[in-house]
């Protein structure tokens, strides 16, 4: 399996005047991208171990993250509209000892030097020497650290090897059917691993990753407009922005730009209404692909055609068994355990926990093969298989929800919450209410006199300082108290029930395709 | 489009009776997404493509409103 940086380096000897990037109607072709992935491997100097890079909507942020492989070190992006004790968290648990910053001039948290690129974009166009040799690289290197929630409110780093990026992105390609003439958008959030299913495939075939400023605005009619005038032939968007999509398209005139003829979408289940109104629209001539996969496994481990040319015959219906979550990938092999759940073996696992033996543990395990132990993840997820193959997803065999695409464990909002000098105890729930989920916070203050109201725009306010928006909740509620169960534990659904008794079902927790997020309120 | 057209268009996005015309978007359960729909039934009702950032800088219905009413004009 070709190691990724290889694989530009290859796509750039055979089209070197292939476009790249586009960015503001500019483009960057293959020759120049990898001119400047050089420079900045050189800058930051062979084997530079982790390096936190501050994103920026532009074509620096994939010189940043191609640079960093390049070098032989490991990417780890990291928000910059973060409050900066997030950042400074995140920088940490992942040993960041050099920050590279994709927009000059943004602020670097207390204690890092950024490592200084001038000119990033406007390098001479005369040959920089090569490289540390890539394809020397060690499939077992990592190659970037990515967060997943944690009860103890501390970030957990994922550290994904080389070997399982390369293997990821080669089926990826295939998955997509790319080719140089495809005009991927890049849309996902640049701090989470989807944006990687968008920029990898695409620099590693020869197509065109495209950076639009209007795509980014919110506006669904924007967005639209952003894809027509730049031709965007490849979607990938977060289910539930999918179905923000889907009901702007049913209720207005517009169309999805023809120039489309792929969305894919993933990070929670996706709606059957929302897909009964899509089959609706003009959409047969686009392949609709729905994914799963945890970050974990690296990026996507299932995938099925839910709509269009790919889909399996005219006949096919996702609405009676549930939506699919689809088949494995050529290079994923998929165990059903007893209780259901999905556990996920071959070269796309990560190492594991950065630092974190016991969680590790507890969830990479070694199972005997037939040719020996084999390394399997366990995902948390229940599924089930439909008899023409297909996995569904049941839900989560432990309390872990989604919010907006982004995988959160309740404990970290709660853990959050509980620091807080005026709460007691906090108990956090995820709602399902048509495509979407809702965190609902209850709050038991310390005091019994305290103010409902100031409390709560007290709590909001500073969460909203320290934590990224996923975890802070849709609603909180001041309670007297929680409920417990007989063991004494807290009883999240019960204390949701009594305080909320007119709730809609708690979330049927839903399937996930490694983080994603819009936003960071 | 009135401050009382957008009471009603966050009632519905919200899902809430409670909304005022001083309430705000975010504190009354909004999130990124939600704002998505509210922008699209403006777009649908004015003609006027608001951003995620306007509703931001102007997240109750009066301030929306009049925004709305600034572009316009």
């Amino acid at each position: 399996m070709a190691d990724i940086v290889s694989a530009l380096l290859e796509v750039a000897r055979s089209c070197p005047e292939n476009r790249a990037v586009e960015y503001g109607g500019h483009g960057i072709s293959y020759a120049e991208l990898v001119r400047k992935v050089r420079a900045t491997a050189r800058e930051l100097g062979p084997a530079p171990g982790p390096v936190g890079v501050l994103t920026d909507r532009s074509p620096a942020t994939v010189v940043a993250l191609l640079g960093v492989l390049a070098a032989g070190g490991t990417y780890c992006p990291v928000d910059p509209a973060f409050p900066a004790a997030r950042q400074r968290a995140l920088l940490e648990a992942a040993g960041c000892a050099k920050v590279l910053v994709a927009r000059p001039g943004t602020p670097v948290p207390e204690g890092w030097e950024p490592v200084e690129l001038p000119g990033l974009l406007s390098l001479p166009d005369e040959e920089h020497p090569g490289p540390p040799a890539p394809e020397a690289a060690d499939a077992q290197a990592p190659a970037y650290t990515l967060f997943t929630s944690g009860s103890t409110g501390r970030p957990k780093p994922v550290l994904t090897p080389r070997g399982a990026i390369a293997a990821s992105v080669a089926s990826l390609r295939e998955l997509f059917a790319l080719t140089p003439a495809d005009r991927v958008l890049q849309f996902a959030s640049l701090n989470w691993d989807t944006c990687l299913e968008e920029i990898l495939p695409a620099l590693t075939t020869g197509a065109t990753l495209v950076f639009h400023d209007e795509a980014y605005t919110g506006s669904i009619p924007r967005l639209l407009r952003a894809v027509d005038a730049a031709g965007v032939t490849l979607l990938d968007l977060p289910t539930a922005f999918w179905h923000e999509l889907v009901r702007h398209l049913a209720q207005s005139e517009e169309q999805l730009p023809d120039s489309v003829r792929t969305v894919v979408i993933g990070g929670e289940a996706a709606g059957p209404a929302r897909l009964a109104e899509w089959r609706a629209l003009a959409t047969d001539r686009v392949r609709l692909i729905n994914t799963y996969g945890c970050t974990e496994t690296t990026l996507i481990t299932h995938a099925v055609d839910l709509h269009g040319p790919g889909a399996p015959g005219p006949g096919a219906w996702w609405g009676e068994h549930g939506v699919p979550i689809g088949k494995p990938l050529p290079h994923v092999t998929e165990a059903i355990g007893p209780d259901g759940e999905l556990s996920i073996a071959g070269p796309a696992l990560a190492t594991g926990y950065r630092n974190l033996p016991e969680v590790t543990a507890e969830r990479f395990v070694l199972r005997e093969g037939p040719h020996g132990p084999v390394r399997w993840f366990r995902t948390g997820d229940r599924v089930s298989r439909r008899p023409d193959g297909h996995l569904v997803h049941e839900g989560r065999l432990d309390a872990e929800i989604k919010v907006r695409g982004i995988r959160v464990d309740p404990g970290e909002i709660e853990t959050h919450l509980s620091a807080h000098p005026e709460v007691g105890v906090a108990a956090v729930v995820g709602t399902r209410t048509a495509d979407r989920t809702t965190v609902t916070a209850y709050v038991v203050p310390r005091r019994a006199d305290a103010d409902a109201a100031a409390l709560v725009r007290e709590v909001l306010r500073d969460l909203r300082a320290t934590v990224p928006g996923h975890l802070v909740p849709h609603r909180v509620t001041v309670v007297p108290e929680l409920v417990h169960t007989a063991g004494g534990k807290i009883d999240r659904l019960g204390t949701h029930r009594l305080h909320t008794p007119a709730a809609a079902a708690p979330a049927r927790t839903e399937h996930h395709n490694g983080p994603t997020e819009q936003d960071n309120r | 489009m009135s401050r009382d057209d957008m009471v009603e268009i966050f009632r519905r996005v919200l899902e809430t009776d409670s909304v005022s015309v001083d309430s705000d978007f975010f504190a009354s359960g909004g999130d990124s997404l939600l704002g998505t729909r509210v922008l699209s039934a403006v777009a649908r009702a004015e003609g006027v493509e608001l951003s995620f950032e306007d509703l931001i800088e102007a997240p109750t219905p009066a301030a929306l409103a009049d925004r709305v009413a600034s572009v316009t004009r």
